[in-house]
């Protein structure tokens, strides 16, 4: 059995609105990621993200974190956690800090100046900060980069994309897990996390759009010359669809997202105007003849204002009259048919399926787009756990024991 | 009782401390309602005076002095949040205002934060008294939530322009009462409270910075809590109570009825909470010991250990009563409030302090030379309060000369009950030939229901509002889409 806390270890949780899911995951000694397993729960008392019932959420993650246990032979001692919710918000913001340096040199400390400068920014009250998601540097005379050190310039600005969103309901998510003896060691916004699973370094270089399209909100994220340049978090998503069924067809929930899922369309056909299907009945629910017109309206109605909701976002941000790239869409409620046609209707660029990112180990995961967060997330986590400074002394002699324990067991 | 007269020879310094002309001015509709309450409840004989180019509002203001502005522009209609317009109007009435500016040492602006006429008129009232040499203190309130986005905004950006300008700014928020029972029964009770707890807030101002008292406070005290803030980097931060019964035998029930009050029932704003006044008004059997007690037994009860200035002073139009107000603040900086676990993790580092950021807050008498950041908009309005439907205003007095052309051509069925309109129904049904004729539409007036229909699956979340729709509601619904079931 291999402690969580290991180095090589690492585990993503998402406590989603439909699901909540636990993947583990093992960095390997050249820096690639396997995927030992996943553990799944159904979602209860989540919605929109956000808990409503916490100790019925906690038994879900308890649940989700034990199944990955099972399946991983991994003991989870710490997690990487997934953040969304409706009052998730984001903001460009820039500082500017003075070069002082011998020949105007930018050292680390001019950097590590914007940084703190960046960090002590104002947020509305009762917020905390998700992300300060570095875009570029600005020098003096206009020109831009990713690594100002050693440059010369009398003046150094930062672009920063600020995540933030409101304090209580952050931590309610992470004490939800934090009490049951599992440390959260880093969180990480959803659809930043979905992007890690879905978009390449070059996608992300030639602008992007990541919808993820989930049960109860829907996130979306835009990467332009390789930089977060807007995100947001709408709070409807795919329960809504199934809310709006049972309001419009009066049939049960249940019933709503099956029949959603198995016949359901989010483009209208003219020659399917008068065509019926049948809702079998169950021994407290008579047989019902639904119109497929009346299901496919409701639904097209609902994902339509959607994507309507979030092309005015994308409109209104500065990044978008430059944008020249695809729309990419993933999560579970992308699995609706017509999606990708609904969508090119709406957004004027090219839109496509998002395809996770080929990963080792379990590919049963692969081609699920409701698992694309977790999995993101493992990403981040990854790249978090590379970027962490070596362990020294004894610390660096248990690493190395257990990196050896990690890799026979590989072999 | 004996009267004290200052008339040794450092009188007139002392009347230079603590000089006298305080001139509340309501401005639009809010600004109207609270000097109303201020003539109902307070004390008539205060200098108020009331702007607005609603007509409607200042014909139904008790207020004396209410004038309405714009009317060669508007012809008393309002502005309906037209910014530009409201300024038009502002520049249109200069001389007037010019003339309410001077003649006082203090003057109170009461408005709504998102309103454009009171917005437009009190930067411009800043402006003009301090350039009469006046000190200039603001009471705003912020509306709903649900009063949507665009005019969340425009509050936002009228903190930010205030702050800039005048001395002091204390800035109330609806949303803290939206939870409150008695705004959820019936919105207007909502803004009832929040207009009475605006005129306590004034009539206590106006103690503490003017009137000479057993125990004394001056403007200083008033401007270094409310006047820290140079833009819109804190929006709320103000919190009023008020009490007033017989403080024999009683203390402890007022203080208790105080604790009570809308704004302190939200537990979350004693997270901010850092400094607290309270002014203490009674007639002459008011003693210190009375004072130091009601204040003693606040202090034990306050949830958070804050340092309290106390302003005493005698009043004869109390009715044997003790008034007691409390104005609470918040004057820590915005700093971003990062989540237990990030502190290590976003910051692994110690931090390094940062040389081109000042980490204190500028005084008050340190104007920003350019207009002060805006906060963050967001980048989807998502957080509104359960009640959606708005208040409808009432609707605006129409210009004079064509209402009254219109009113003359249907002036005979306009004179009409509506009982005897609806009784011609039946006999129109009756008699095929009448049906021909035009119908009249009646409009029937129905009490607005707050709570909306149900939302199924999202009864127990906060309602996802987009430009005044309830997302939660099913679209087909809010579209009209006709369903076949």
């Amino acid at each position: 059995m291999f402690w969580g806390k290991s180095r090589n270890i690492v585990v993503a949780l998402e406590v989603g609105s439909t699901k909540v899911a636990a993947a583990v995951g093992e960095i390997r000694p050249d820096g690639t990621l396997a995927l030992l397993g996943i553990g799944e729960a159904g979602s209860g008392q989540v919605r929109k993200c956000e808990i409503v019932d916490f100790e019925v959420a906690q038994g879900c993650v308890r649940d989700a974190l034990a199944e990955a246990e099972l399946k991983t032979d991994v003991v989870v001692a710490e997690v990487y956690l997934a953040i969304s919710g409706a009052h998730v918000r984001s903001t460009n913001t820039r500082v500017t800090t003075l070069i002082s340096s011998d020949g105007d040199e930018i050292t680390q400390e001019n950097v590590q100046e914007l940084h703190d400068m960046a960090t002590a920014q104002p947020l509305p009250a009762d917020h905390a900060i998700v992300h300060h998601l570095l875009q570029h540097y600005v020098l003096d005379d206009g020109s831009t980069t990713d690594n100002p050190i050693g440059l010369a310039s009398k003046q150094l600005t930062a672009h920063f994309h600020q995540v933030y969103g409101l304090a209580t309901r952050l931590q309610t998510t992470i004490r939800c897990v934090k009490e049951l003896s599992i440390e959260v060691k880093n969180y990480a916004l959803s659809s930043y996390a979905t992007a890690q699973a879905v978009l390449s370094r070059n996608q992300k270089q030639l602008g992007a759009i990541v919808i993820n399209l989930g049960g109860g909100i829907s996130d979306y994220i835009a990467y332009q010359k390789g930089a977060v340049v807007h995100s947001g978090v709408l709070g409807v998503g795919g329960d809504h669809l199934t809310n709006d069924i049972v309001s419009g067809l009066k049939i049960p929930y249940a019933k709503a997202e099956q029949l959603k899922k198995t016949e359901g369309s989010v483009i209208l056909d003219p020659a399917e105007s008068e065509a019926t299907l049948t809702l079998p009945g169950a021994y407290n629910f008579e047989e019902r003849l639904i119109y497929r017109n009346s299901l496919n309206t409701i639904m097209q109605a609902r994902q339509a204002e959607i994507f309507e909701i979030i092309l005015e976002d994308l409109q209104g941000a500065p990044f978008w009259p430059d944008f020249a790239g695809t729309v990419y869409i993933t999560g579970g409620a992308s699995q609706v048919k017509g999606l990708v046609e609904l969508a090119s209707q709406v957004f004027p660029c090219p839109v496509e399926v998002a395809h996770q990112s080929p990963f080792d180990g379990d590919q049963n995961y692969g081609r699920r787009p409701d698992l694309s967060t977790v999995l993101g997330l493992l990403q981040y986590a990854r790249q978090a756990e590379m970027e962490l400074p070596p362990a020294r002394g004894f610390a660096r002699v248990g690493q190395s024991l257990r990196r050896a324990l990690a890799n026979m067991r590989l072999i | 009782m004996i009267e004290f007269t200052p008339d040794g020879p450092f009188a007139e310094k002392a009347d230079q401390l603590f000089p006298g002309r305080v001139r509340v001015i309501g401005l639009g509709q809010t600004g109207a309602a609270v000097c109303d309450q201020l003539v109902l409840h307070g004390r008539p004989n205060q200098d108020l005076w009331v702007f607005d180019s609603d007509q409607l509002t200042i014909e139904g203001s008790v207020v004396p002095n209410r004038h309405l502005l714009g009317r060669s522009l508007v012809h008393g209609l309002g502005c309906s949040g037209d910014i530009d317009l409201a300024r038009e109007i502002v520049a249109l009435e200069e001389n007037r205002l010019s003339s309410v500016a001077k003649g006082c040492d203090f003057l109170i602006l009461v408005l709504g934060l998102a309103g454009a006429t009171g917005v437009s008129l009190a930067e411009r009232l800043v402006e003009l008294g301090h350039e009469s040499g006046a000190k200039v203190i603001v009471i705003g309130v912020q509306p709903f939530a649900f009063e949507g986005p665009s005019r969340r905004e425009r509050s936002v950006q009228a903190i930010a322009n205030l702050r800039a300008e005048a001395d002091s700014v204390l800035v109330l928020a609806h949303d803290r009462i939206a939870e409150n029972p008695v705004t959820q029964k019936n919105i207007r009770h909502g803004f009832h409270i929040m207009h009475q707890l605006m005129s306590q807030t004034a009539q206590a101002l106006s103690q503490v910075v003017c009137k000479r008292g057993l125990i004394q406070l001056s403007f200083a005290d008033v401007r270094s809590l409310y006047g820290r803030y140079t833009g819109s980097e804190v929006l709320e931060n103000c919190w009023a109570a008020h009490v007033e019964g017989d403080l024999h035998d009683q203390a402890d029930d007022l203080v208790a009825e105080l604790l009570n009050c809308p704004l302190l029932s939200d537990e979350s704003i004693w997270k901010r909470v850092d400094h607290a006044i309270v002014a203490v008004s009674g007639t002459c059997d008011l003693g210190l010991a009375d004072v130091q007690e009601m204040v003693s037994l606040l202090k034990d009860r306050l949830p958070v250990n804050v340092p309290i200035a106390t302003s005493a002073s005698l009043d004869e139009e109390s009715n044997e009563n003790v008034r007691m107000t409390v104005l609470l603040a918040t004057t820590a900086p915005a700093r971003m409030s990062v989540p237990e676990i990030a502190a290590t993790i976003e910051n692994p580092a110690p931090k390094k302090k940062a040389r081109a950021k000042s980490d204190t807050v500028p005084l008050p008498h340190v104007k920003p030379k350019a207009k002060p950041a805006r906060e963050p908009e967001p980048v989807i309005a998502q957080e509104p309060p359960k009640k959606p439907a708005p208040p409808r205003k009432a609707a605006p007095v129409p210009p004079p000369a064509p209402v009254t052309v219109e009113t003359q051509t249907i002036a005979d069925e306009e004179l009409m009950p509506v009982s005897a309109i609806e009784a011609e129904v039946p006999v129109a049904v009756a008699k095929p030939a009448e049906i021909a004729t035009p119908r009249r539409y009646v409009a029937k007036q129905e009490e607005m229901s707050f709570e909306g229909p149900p939302r199924g699956r999202f009864e127990k979340t906060h309602e996802t509002m987009y430009r005044g729709e309830n997302l939660d509601q099913p679209t087909f619904r809010r579209r009209g889409l006709k369903i076949k079931v």
